[in-house]
Order: structure tokens, then sequence, then C-alpha cells
């Protein structure tokens, strides 16, 4: 039921056509490069779907990262501006509940713009590589890891939105750690798996590396760790209030 | 029979005390009026019951469940209002009442009860961003009125209301106790409001409880120590003022 609640919360919140908006942005990206020097990359050799991620997943998946910021901090904005999470907090309802609502509603949006951004990159496949036929279970793993690579950044950015009731400011840090984190080497696994550097990690990557199950290992410890540290902080608010 | 009760409720922020020890008892089926000067601890001591703060001592029963173990089982005998209107800018005001009903898990027909009950049935269909000060005080009168609850909690609830608006809220929190069997605590600037509302007061100057009692209680309080019983405006300046001067006398 809370799922249903945050999502009609956000009507007219232009929260869903901004993942939309991100969705077709990081989507085009793909397109425009096979469109405007394909010959570059049909000339590689090895899988062209992991060609293709190599050429683009880094724009994309900082494209991606800048919408879950902007989303989280549209999410809370609702919450905060007028007045509607204290309407909340004295309700029978739990407010972590409330939080792991708007988590879920931001995963549910993310996994659409995966989607999306995942089945472009299987469209340049398929018309630029002639001999490429569509993988269905290779697409699903993509979309699942990529999915759980970007669960640390999406509960993070989600605690820092909701501790910050002035929305410029859960935006401000979100951008720096982006800007901050995206110069950390990627080849490093310890500063890979950190929140905002995990999403840009590709499958293909990773299974190169042989780290995909410790990375999504990780992710997934990282992000009930961060839903510890809001449960918490939840909890001990009232104290401050 | 008391349906909330404090016991040296406090609430300190650092070395500022905004609730001093107080123990009120509010009585099942009454208005209680709630008064005081800015910064009394009137929305504090509020908050509190809401579980929107912690209390730094004492404790409160409410409807003979205790706070913090009871939190959700209390905040569903409570319909509140406090301090500003709270709500959602981007949806309607029959968006953001069926919100409060589906967590309460009510009828449909609930909202439109509410809204009837407010006078907001024909600008349901309006976003509440755009509604008068009014009209977002009406809407969240509507949300704590949802459901009927047993006790309500209004922090000036007719801030921002013209005189015809007064006067329809104040009728309508008068009325509650008989048509719906509740009981409520309702703080109010408003003195000569208070007088015609309220079966009991409670007058807290500085966190601290000054008196607590019916009308009629406080007007032979006041007679015995001389302050005047004209209305309750004058009796209260009275309290408040020979309150403060002993504060000033004791710093």
């Amino acid at each position: 039921m809370i799922l249903l609640l945050e999502i009609k919360k956000l009507k007219r919140t232009g929260c869903l056509p901004a993942f939309l908006g991100g969705a077709v942005l990081a989507a085009a990206f793909p397109l425009l490069n096979m469109l405007v020097r394909s010959e570059t990359f049909t000339a590689l050799p090895g899988e062209p779907f992991r060609i293709l991620t190599d050429a683009n997943w880094q724009m994309m998946a900082m494209l991606n990262i800048l919408t879950i910021i902007c989303g989280a901090c549209m999410i809370y904005h609702t919450e905060y501006a007028n007045n509607g999470a204290q309407k909340m907090a004295v309700l029978p309802v739990r407010t972590y509940q409330i939080f792991w609502g708007k988590f879920a509603v931001t995963v549910l949006a993310l996994a659409g713009m995966l989607l999306f951004e995942i089945a472009a990159l299987e469209l340049c496949a398929m018309h630029w590589f002639p001999d490429y036929h569509l993988q269905l279970t290779a697409l699903a793993k993509n979309l699942c890891f990529s999915l759980i690579a970007a669960l640390p950044t999406i509960i993070l950015m989600m605690l820092i939105a909701s501790v910050c009731q002035n929305m410029w400011i859960s935006l401000g840090i979100g951008v720096i750690l982006v800007f901050t984190v995206s110069v950390f080497p990627k080849e490093n696994l310890f500063l890979s798996l950190c929140p905002f550097n995990s999403p840009y990690q590709t499958l293909a990557l990773a299974a190169q590396n042989g780290s995909e199950w410790i990375f999504t290992l990780i992710c997934a410890a990282e992000t009930i760790i961060f839903g510890i540290a809001a449960f918490i902080f939840d909890n001990v608010r009232r104290y401050f209030l | 029979m008391n349906i909330i009760e404090t016991n040296n409720l406090t609430k300190t922020y650092g070395d500022f005390t905004a609730v001093n020890e107080i123990s009120l008892h509010i009585q099942k089926g009454h208005v209680y009026g709630f008064l005081g000067p800015n910064g009394a601890g009137k929305s504090t001591t509020m908050k509190l019951f809401l579980g929107l703060t912690q209390p730094t001592g004492g404790s409160f029963q409410i409807d003979g469940k205790t706070y913090p173990k009871d939190r959700v089982p209390i905040l569903k005998t409570i319909g509140s209002f406090i301090e500003a209107p709270a709500f959602y800018g981007n949806l309607t005001g029959e968006e953001n009442l069926d919100i409060i009903r589906k967590i309460l898990g009510l009828p449909r027909q609930s909202v439109t009860d509410a809204l009837e009950l407010v006078g907001l049935t024909q600008f349901k269909k309006r976003l509440a961003k755009r509604y008068s000060l009014g009209m977002k005080q009406r809407l969240g009168l509507a949300g704590a009125l949802l459901g009927r609850p047993p006790i309500l909690i209004l922090d000036e609830p007719t801030n921002g209301l013209d005189p015809v608006g007064i006067h329809e809220i104040r009728s309508l929190i008068r009325s509650l106790p008989q048509q719906f069997n509740c009981t409520v605590l309702v703080s109010s600037h408003l003195l000569s409001e208070m007088e015609l509302m309220a079966d009991d007061i409670g007058i807290l100057n500085h966190g601290q409880l000054l008196f607590e009692g019916t009308m009629e209680q406080l007007r032979q309080t006041a007679k015995a120590n001389g302050f005047p019983t004209d209305n309750l405006e004058d009796t209260f300046l009275a309290m408040i003022d020979d309150d403060n001067r002993k504060r000033g006398q004791i710093r």
C-alpha cells in the first residue's frame, strides 16, 4: 500500500517525466555515437554488446546517477515543500516505511530506465553488427547487474535527501559526490564499490576481473548498511526536533 | 475520566526549557482550551503528544496508552492539526485527504464527509497549493477530522480564517464532543473564542502550567488572587503579567 501511496504522491511533480527524460537521453547517446562514428566501433574485434557498453556506458551511467540525484531530491521536496512529511509523521504509519516506499519507487523507475537503455544498446548492436542476434538472457543479466550496482547510490541519495529539508542542499551534495567519485579509477575494485562509482561498472568488465559476485554481494551489503543508517536516523531525529 | 494525562512532562532544548514539568488532566468528551503567550510551550506539548518530538522528562498517557511503547496505536486515535497546514501542494484537496484515508483504512465516503464538514466540497478538485490560507486551514482541519477520531489536537485552528470562517470552525469544534463523542484539545490566541468553546482551560507561561480547571474555577481563582474576572482576556493577561513579574523578582 505504501508503494502505491508514494507513487500517487508523485503526481504532477515532474519526477516520473524526469526519469523518462533521463532514460531517453541516456538511450540516445549510443545511438548518436553509432550514427556519427559507427566505423570506429564496427572495426573493433570482440563481442558487439561489449564494444557498445565499453564505448557508451560511462556517459550513460553518469546520466543515470544524475537522474537518481534529481529524482531523490524531487521526491523528498514533495514531502517537505508544504509540510506533507509532518502530516505523515502524525499518522499511524512508521516513517521508515515511507523511506522504503520512496526507495522502491526510485528502484522501479531506474529499472525502467535501464531496460530502455539496454534495449537501445541491443538495438544498436543488431543494427550495426549484422551477425549479432538478440540475447534475452544476457539482456536480463546486464539489467539485474546494473540495477544492483546502482542500489547503494540510490539508497545513499535517498538518505541525503531525507536528511536535508532544503532540496538545493541535497542536490548540491549529490552533484559534488558525483564529480568527486568520478575521478576514482574504475579498475580498483575497492574504489569501484563506492556509492556513486559502482553504477559505472558493467557486467562484462566485472566478469573479466572475476569479481561479478563479490561486486553484487558488496553492493547488496552496502544497501543494507545504508538502510540501517536510514532506520537509525529516523528514530533519533525526534530527539532533535 | 481523563483521556489525556501527563505527569511532569518536560522538554528542553539545550539550556532552554520549552515545557517544564507540566501535569495536564484532559477529560473525555470535553473541549480543553490551551492558552498561553507565544513561546509558552503549547505547540511543543502538542507535538509531544503526537510523537513529533521526544520528551526529555516525565511521561504521558493517551486513552490508557503510553508513549513511546504505543506510538502507532496512540496515533490511530488522534486527529491533529499542528502549527501550519500540512499537505501535498501538487495534489488536490480531495487527493490529499484520500492519502490520509488510505493510511487510516477508512471508506471512500469519509473524504466526502470531511470535505463537507469544513465547507471545501466545491474546491475539492483544486490543487492544494492554489488554496487560500483559509482554505488550507480548512483542509488541515478536514485531515484531522477524517474518520472522526476520538481525540482531536488542534493548534490554532482558526488562524488565517475570516470572521465567518472563525465562527463556523468554532461552532464545529463546540459541536464535536456531542456529534462524534470526541475530546478536543485546542489552542488559540483568540481568548474570546476560547471562552465560547472550551469546557476546561489550561494556562501555560514559560513552559509552566499556571492554571488548570473549568471556566468557573478560573473565575474563582482569579477573584481570590485579585485579578479581573470580567472576561477571559483580562484574567489571562493579569495572570501572565503576575507570573512574569514574579519571575523577574526571582531573577
